[in-house]
């Protein structure tokens, strides 16, 4: 790059950058203007103070900003180390653990009747509902819930889990325990839970 | 000069012509509300209005009153981001 042209080229930056500077002016007062005409409009229809209501009022309402609140005033996190009671099994549950233990409490929810299978075709190794069954099995379904079972469950589930939204087409139900998926169930061989077996055998 | 003029003048044509104006003022208002300007901006023209009267305000009062503060109080990072497209839009087309 020669100088004159090295030059010439820091005088177009200077004056590109002059012009960018005076298009974000011009873009500014237009939103400016435009805040303007809409306040004005609303002025003149008679809607811009609508939303304001007495001083008291405005002041009771008015947003907290104080640590450990919400902006209600509220405390937010008194509930953290509740326990609540769960009137299936009536034990007493931590707050946050209490939704997924009702869904497998009452066998309600989504995961709850693949775990059930599970835990009916292997075994009622403990019988009890224990603690690891219900409260850590959340979001990975087969965490050691239970000693003896835990390679055979950990194996099916591989088996189990690319195939059973769509094993069930024809015989969903979402709330019963013993899915159709149970039927196949075979306590030696689990590798017969393949896709392409149909159902009826 | 004129060189320079009409290098604007087709920078600005361009500008309207490929509709980056107006995003650029739509990015902009959005830019503003988010921030809180405009509701800086109306609590002031709150004020503005009742000193003057619900009556008797203008469109003129309010953009004497309006437009300076308006200019002063947008942030440094709306500033920087829009230049920062314009900048892009000016490498590409201004050459």
């Amino acid at each position: 790059m020669k100088m004159e042209e090295v030059s010439m080229s820091s005088l177009d930056n200077s004056k590109l950058e002059g012009l960018a500077q005076d298009i974000l002016s011009d873009l500014v007062e237009d939103a400016c203007l435009g805040l303007c005409f809409e306040v004005h409009r609303a002025v003149k229809q008679g809607y811009f103070f609508l939303d304001d209501t007495d001083q008291e009022s405005m002041r009771d309402f008015e947003i907290v900003d104080q640590p450990g609140l919400d902006v209600f005033g509220q405390v937010y996190n008194q509930w953290k180390n509740k326990e609540c009671v769960c009137p299936n099994c009536s034990r007493s549950i931590a707050a946050s653990r209490f939704a997924p233990h009702l869904e497998k409490c009452l066998g309600m929810g989504r995961n709850s009747s693949r775990i059930a299978n599970r835990r009916i075709v292997t075994g009622n190794n403990t019988n009890n509902k224990s603690e690891s069954d219900q409260e850590d099995n959340d979001d990975v379904n087969d965490n050691d819930w239970s000693y003896g079972a835990e390679k055979k469950a950990k194996k099916r589930k591989s088996d189990k889990n690319p195939n059973s939204p769509r094993r069930s087409k024809s015989f969903k139900h979402k709330n019963s325990m013993m899915g159709p998926r149970h039927r196949m169930d075979n306590q030696e061989s689990p590798r017969m839970l393949m896709k392409d077996e149909a159902f009826p055998q | 000069m004129s060189k320079e003029s009409r290098m604007r003048a087709t920078v600005n044509q361009k500008l309207t012509e490929m509709g980056e104006r107006e995003r650029l003022k739509e990015l902009l208002r959005a830019k503003l509300t988010e921030c809180g300007w405009k509701d800086q901006m109306k609590a002031h023209c709150k004020e503005v209005i009742k000193e003057k009267g619900l009556e008797h305000v203008t469109v003129e009062d309010l953009v004497v009153e309006i437009t300076p503060k308006g200019r002063a109080l947008v942030p440094d990072s709306v500033k920087k981001e829009l230049l920062h497209r314009i900048r892009a839009f000016l490498a590409q087309h201004a050459t």
